[in-house]
């Protein structure tokens, strides 16, 4: 007896609406009549909103309501009287004794609680007949107000239609939500974090161990929020190994499959490139731990370097690979954007191809490919899964792609791991990274977008 | 005039030496790169085959498993259980309490030695119980039958493992006691501890019930939001403002919707942890924006005359776009629902952050019930120590391949098939 089962009925009312309504608007539309505002099906629509979002409003606040009210109830009764009055124990019976009344479970540790599972029963079904009732009652004289309302020279159109539109209307709110719901989040929780750790500790201290002492003696109980080796991490994997690999293989294969080769080659080249894209992150990962690693692990002990599993080199080399075709396709798209006529200009004064590419496309087209490398960057530092599963957990301000460094997502992951704990530092850390790699992708994305847009208003 | 005369230049000499070797170095220049181009292309494709290669390699074992011949004298063997209430109205009832472990491992005992029992994996005991409820007459004889072996034994028989479990495996292959059938159990089964029973079809469910919930959420909110921006917005603030959250939300890491769902859906709403509701939820928020962006594409890319010509005959607004644009854009509006919806498949950090990498044994029951989805159990599994899990997560990554590529074909499909050019 949940509440989608009322709404079940609201909808299947509004379904016999729906035909009330359009039966008596075909009445009247009969030929030979004068010609009403209205098709039938459009009146219909109005009696079925009227009749169903009332009601479905009166449900959703209903549903977050009612839990209140049979608690109240609950507490209320005389059976509840007997309760101890002391938190842990009252809330663990009525818990249990909520579940029992729910039928999510059938026993009972507590025999209070079996006591008082009637009595939860009783106020649910009592609450829930109450909201079957008003949500009926609103339904019909919805549905009833609609129903009178409908006449040939009644504009039943204009009506459904600009429901319509605050529904669309209400659709693309959606995304505004979302965006505010991150900033809001994010903030939320990291202003905690700050009132606990000090941003200039954060953003520039140099030591990072999140660990909290069991003990509050411990030595270094309070955690080192320090994050410039994680961004570091970031930036040494992400935009600088990674691009390493993405930038020149990405650039010269946009390139070659743009200029020299041939269509049958190209129209089979691209769409291999683009299922590199479409390879899910924890496959890479896979791949990266599994394979990579290793072999750079083996490769840095023939040559004599010190080197750890969990190298930044494999994690940013795998990364790498991943970013390619994102680079290729805006490197292709930059280039394909130069005039025809610069390309023709160079070739007649008797440039070979590559002449033209290295001393006219690239020039004109870089704009165009900066824009996509910034975004490429973007996309690789807020790259998780990678990272997760190749790069270490330790946090070193190191230059050496075989040591292993940390990344700002890895640490959130790690954070955000196990027992959580909304009022310790370690938790909200997390957030605290997170918003400052949101703010960077973000600036970064901007950035990109300006740069690409005025290359583009200087050629067309 | 002795300044024109010296103004007067001889014509380049190609056939000369010095033009000849300029124009050969700068060919040969030409021809590095294009070479460097094709090696770029190459290198990229190669390392795309490479991945491949290297999943299915590891994978392609993860799908067959090693079973062991055992000889159970099932009337000797002490089951409590009889023939009569194996052809009963409920055989599953009188199996539930059966040990079938210490029949196992006493028969294993006699036929293969002290260690014979740790020979057999745990699912060992289900096909017994599979193998008693398809022909309840065993229990009145000796019989052979075929038990799933131990996950090192079975690493044994794909040559892996050390040297004494292999030494074992040729004995025991000498013997005629071995064969490799399909493992079926990787198909039917959820996440266990012992690589031997683990399957994919627990989070598979996982998957399924979390890309409904996306799918039910991001495609309406999707398409609806870009009609409205694409048809009826007028140009003000709001307006950017809406575009300016679409085109953020769409480059925004995955691991930010996981940190908003986590705050907002579990902390704040106090939905269930680690449920296919919670998941899709998050994924929806994160999808709804690529939807958005192929959709308002799709829209534009549909003719104004077409408009004009519904508007022409008296069509309104409303019925111009829900009779005619919107048709003509679906195939558009769908090839690019479902890219993103293969990109939501694929998605792993934010389910992390929501809590879906518990350890879920079954498969969830509804959106409400803990459960995994397919990409976060690799990363269970790839992060598992014991060897048998090496062939289980590529395995599982095949299975993950196969859909997404599937759903990419249909897609490109789509777009080949009714995309018109106008």
């Amino acid at each position: 007896m949940a509440v989608s089962a009322i709404a079940l009925l609201i909808v299947g009312l509004g379904i016999v609406a729906w035909l009330a309504g359009r039966a008596r608007a075909s009445a009247f539309a009969a030929p030979g009549k004068p010609r009403p505002h209205s098709l039938p099906g459009q009146h219909g629509w109005y009696v079925a909103l009227w009749t169903v979002v009332p009601a479905l409003l009166f449900i959703a606040v209903w549903s977050n309501v009612s839990g209140g009210l049979v608690y109240s109830d609950v507490i209320a009764s005389p059976e509840a009287q007997r309760l101890p009055a002391f938190g842990m124990q009252r809330q663990a019976i009525l818990g249990e004794a909520y579940r029992l009344a729910t039928g999510a479970s059938t026993t009972a540790f507590n025999p209070q609680a079996r006591a008082l599972a009637p009595v939860y029963e009783r106020a649910i079904s009592f609450y829930w007949w109450i909201g079957l009732a008003v949500a009926a009652l609103a339904a019909f004289a919805g549905g009833a107000f609609a129903f009178s309302r409908v006449s040939p020279k009644f504009r039943a159109r204009t009506r459904v239609e600009r429901s319509v539109m605050a529904l669309l209307l209400l659709a693309s709110l959606i995304a505004i939500i979302t965006t505010l719901g991150i900033i809001v989040s994010l903030l939320f929780e990291s202003i905690r974090f700050f009132g606990m750790v000090s941003p200039v500790e954060f953003l520039f201290g140099l030591n990072w161990s999140p660990q909290i002492a069991i003990r509050a003696d411990q030595a270094g109980s309070s955690g080192a929020f320090g994050a410039v080796p994680l961004f570091w991490g970031t930036i040494f994997i992400g935009a600088i190994i990674a691009m390493i690999v993405a930038i020149p293989l990405g650039l010269m294969s946009a390139i070659y499959l743009t200029q020299y080769a041939a269509p049958s080659v190209r129209s089979w080249m691209k769409p291999i490139l683009e299922i590199l894209a479409g390879v899910p992150t924890v496959v890479y990962g896979y791949f990266a731990a599994l394979t990579v690693a290793p072999a750079i692990r083996d490769f840095a002990t023939m040559v004599g370097i010190p080197s750890s599993t969990e190298s930044a080199l494999a994690a940013g080399l795998v990364m790498g690979i991943m970013i390619i075709p994102f680079v290729s396709s805006m490197a292709d798209d930059s280039i394909a954007a130069v005039p025809q006529a610069m390309r023709d200009g160079s070739l007649a004064m008797g440039a070979t191809k590559s002449e033209t590419i290295k001393k006219v496309l690239v020039p004109a087209a870089l704009p165009g490919v900066v824009g996509g490398v910034l975004l490429a960057v973007s996309r690789a530092i807020g790259e998780t899964m990678i990272v997760v599963m190749a790069a270490g957990l330790a946090a070193n301000l190191t230059a050496n792609p075989f040591e292993s460094v940390t990344t700002v997502t890895t640490q959130i992951v790690q954070l955000l791991t196990g027992d959580q704990e909304f009022d310790s530092p370690k938790t909200l850390a997390a957030f605290a990274l997170g918003l400052v790699l949101f703010l960077v992708t973000l600036a970064l994305n901007i950035i990109a977008l300006r740069v690409v847009k005025k290359y583009r208003e200087a050629y067309e | 005039m002795s300044d024109a005369a010296g103004a007067v230049r001889a014509p380049t000499d190609w056939s000369g030496e010095a033009m000849q070797t300029r124009i050969r170095r700068r060919y040969a220049a030409e021809r590095r790169f294009k070479l460097l181009g094709l090696s770029a292309v190459v290198l990229s494709a190669g390392f795309l085959a490479l991945l491949l290669v290297i999943m299915m390699g590891n994978g392609i074992r993860g799908f067959t498993a090693t079973e062991l011949k055992l000889d159970v004298d099932f009337p000797a063997s002490g089951l409590m259980v009889s023939e009569a209430s194996l052809r009963g109205p409920n055989p599953q009832a009188a199996l539930a309490s059966v040990d079938f472990d210490s029949v196992i491992g006493r028969a294993a005992q006699a036929q293969y030695g002290p260690q014979g029992a740790t020979l057999f994996s745990g699912a060992a005991r289900l096909a017994l119980r599979d193998a008693l409820l398809d022909d309840p007459a065993l229990l009145s004889r000796r019989a052979t039958l075929w038990l799933p072996a131990s996950s090192a034994l079975d690493q044994a028989a794909k040559g892996q493992g050390n040297e004494q479990i292999r030494a074992l495996h040729d004995q025991l292959a000498a013997q005629d006691a071995l064969r490799t059938g399909i493992n079926w159990t990787f198909l039917t089964g959820s996440d266990a501890t012992d690589p031997t029973v683990v399957g994919i079809w627990g989070a598979f469910k996982g998957s399924l019930l979390t890309m409904l919930v996306t799918l039910a959420l991001a495609f309406p909110i999707g398409v609806l939001s870009a009609v409205y921006l694409e048809e009826y917005a007028p140009r003000n603030r709001w307006t950017d403002m809406i575009e300016v959250s679409i085109n953020n939300l769409a480059a925004v890491p995955s691991i930010i919707f996981g940190l908003l769902g986590l705050a907002i859906f579990l902390n704040f709403m106090h939905l269930p942890r680690s449920a296919p509701i919670v998941g899709g939820l998050t994924l929806a928020l994160m999808t709804m924006p690529v939807i958005v962006i192929s959709a308002r594409n799709a829209i534009k890319a549909v003719p104004p005359s077409i408009r004009d010509a519904a508007l022409g005959v008296g069509a309104s607004r409303i019925q111009v776009v829900f009779h005619h644009v919107l048709p003509l854009a679906l195939p558009g509006i769908l090839t690019g629902t479902i890219i993103g919806m293969a990109r939501a498949l694929g998605e792993t950090a934010p389910l992390l952050m929501i809590g879906m990498r518990a350890f879920v044994a079954t498969p969830p029951g509804g959106f409400t019930d803990p459960a995994s989805v397919l990409p976060v159990q690799i990363f269970l599994w790839s992060d598992e120590v014991e060897r048998g899990f090496v062939e289980k997560t590529s395995a599982a990554i095949i299975v993950l391949l196969v859909f997404l590529l599937a759903m990419n074909a249909i897609a490109i499909y789509l777009r080949n098939k009714f995309e018109r050019r106008w």
